[in-house]
């Protein structure tokens, strides 16, 4: 088996369906009604489309964790233990792997409940390009701190969700996978530190690729800290895991201008 | 209180009575198979063991398309990796203080075979490596495992007896629903084939190794018997 395996190889059955983000967008079932229009993009189960866009993120999530499961595994193969990385750090991402076995269980069993079929909807592959990075720093700073954390606002914006359609076992299994990204992004946060204790240059770098991720999950205002953003940044459950205030201003305020860069 | 204490009357537990210091039940024996440093050699080679395969594991995730395998082999990636860590916790108290150092194959017959285990990558061979961890590996281990659990003193090694009994429980969840996926995989008389061949490939590198542990992995069965001329 190689070292570094690439997103096109990745497996899967003949349900599954690949698109750009995109294309994966232009889904006329899940556009958000007056696209552009700031005052209709939230996600509300009174919304017209309101529960085929909930049931077109679940499904969204169910192939995020299988992409998130994929590249924790390969965190455990691709490198050298001592060289490249503690073993400390290869349990970890064993852990995640489990983790997001279990959420790939609960979200394919919460796309059945909400009334959806495996591969109704698109898949891309963003989340694990951003799993293939050489760099173990860099890797684990992409996945753990910008795309874990991007699953924690996701996370949160479902089980609101689920809140306001009388839906307690939504909320409920959002809950308990919410709980488990704020340990993966704190286990984000925790190495970055420790790796590039020493290494400013290295940490310059994984911030940087960390702002790249943000700003891919951005588009369009598609997460932020307005009202009317489709997925809610989440401050309190992001403190928890590790970041400062200055660095979920700096994702709100690249949402607002990722928001303003969109096309109307 | 001298005696016999009483409450409301209620006779209670002479407590000066003599008791033996192991209950009629407790059959503990204190002398083990396995002194220090060989308990330490063992366990070096159980971690390197354990890590491979959790390595390997989380690898194949991206490489099988069958969803329900996927999910499988992420579960499990995280018990072997647990096996590991519990390992390297126990080697420091058994007089390693750099676990790395013990962390080792037992010989290169056992690289061998983690490499040939590992190498199945195409999506088409989830079978081969299922076979190769859940009909090869994972039962080599349990016998190791079993050999010194039951080998070692439960009174001087005890630690090592009780991480090899919630591993080994681990061990038996992991085969079964292993060898179900295999079960569930094979539907033709060529798979079978299939399977039957990397097994029987596998199993000749194993028994090259002598074991996840090297020659003498689950001891010696046979006696020496000096022969009459």
């Amino acid at each position: 088996m190689r070292k570094i395996f690439p997103a096109d190889a990745l497996a899967r059955d003949r349900r599954f369906n690949r698109q750009t983000p995109e294309e994966r967008l232009s889904d006329p079932r899940i556009s958000r009604p007056g696209a552009g229009n700031p005052s209709s993009s939230k996600l509300t189960p009174e919304q017209a489309n309101g529960p085929d866009r909930a049931r077109a993120l679940m499904h969204g999530i169910f192939v995020g964790e299988i992409q998130a499961l994929e590249g924790a595994g390969r965190t455990c193969w691709d490198f050298e233990e001592g060289t490249d990385v503690p073993f400390e750090l290869k349990l970890d991402m064993a852990r995640q792997c489990w983790d997001e076995a279990r959420h790939c269980e609960i979200s394919v069993a919460l796309s059945d409940h909400m009334g959806t079929e495996l591969g109704e909807f698109a898949e891309n592959v963003t989340l694990y390009e951003a799993a293939c990075n050489p760099d173990p720093v860099l890797r684990l700073t992409g996945v753990n701190r910008a795309l874990e954390g991007l699953a924690i606002d996701v996370f949160n914006t479902m089980k609101e969700f689920g809140n306001m359609a009388g839906d307690p076992v939504l909320e409920f299994c959002e809950d308990w996978m919410l709980a488990d990204e704020v340990t993966h992004v704190k286990m984000g946060s925790d190495w970055l530190r420790r790796l590039t204790a020493n290494d400013k240059e290295r940490l310059d770098k994984a911030l940087e690729f960390q702002r790249v991720v943000d700003r891919l999950f951005s588009f369009n205002g598609f997460r932020g800290e307005d009202d009317d953003s489709p997925i809610q940044l989440t401050r309190r459950f992001r403190e928890l895991a590790g970041f400062s205030t200055d660095e979920i201003d700096e994702i709100a305020d690249m949402a607002r201008e990722t928001k303003n860069e969109a096309p109307v | 209180m001298a005696g016999y204490a009483s409450v409301e009357g209620t006779a209670m537990t002479e407590a000066k009575r003599p008791r033996e210091p192991f209950a009629p039940w407790d059959r503990r024996a204190l002398p083990g198979l396995f002194d220090v440093d060989e308990t330490a050699r063992r366990v070096g080679h159980y971690k390197w063991v354990e890590t491979k395969l959790f390595e390997a594991m989380g690898g194949w995730v991206a490489t099988v398309p069958e969803l329900d395998v996927k999910m499988r082999l992420g579960t499990h990636c995280y018990h072997h990796a647990w096996h590991a860590d519990l390992f390297n916790k126990r080697l420091p108290e058994l007089r390693e203080m750099k676990p790395e150092r013990l962390t080792i194959p037992p010989n290169d017959e056992m690289v061998a075979f983690v490499e040939a285990m590992t190498e199945p990558e195409a999506p088409e061979l989830t079978i081969e490596k299922l076979v190769g961890v859940y009909r090869v590996l994972i039962p080599h281990k349990i016998a190791a495992y079993t050999y010194h659990r039951n080998g070692t003193s439960e009174i001087t090694d005890m630690p090592t007896v009780r991480i090899l009994d919630f591993i080994v429980q681990d061990e038996f969840s992991d085969w079964r629903e292993g060898e179900m996926l295999i079960q569930s995989m094979i539907e033709t008389d060529e798979e079978v084939d299939r399977a039957a061949a990397h097994q029987a490939r596998l199993e000749k590198l194993m028994l090259a190794a002598g074991g996840i542990a090297g020659p003498g992995s689950i001891g010696d069965p046979y006696v020496e018997v000096e022969e009459e001329d």
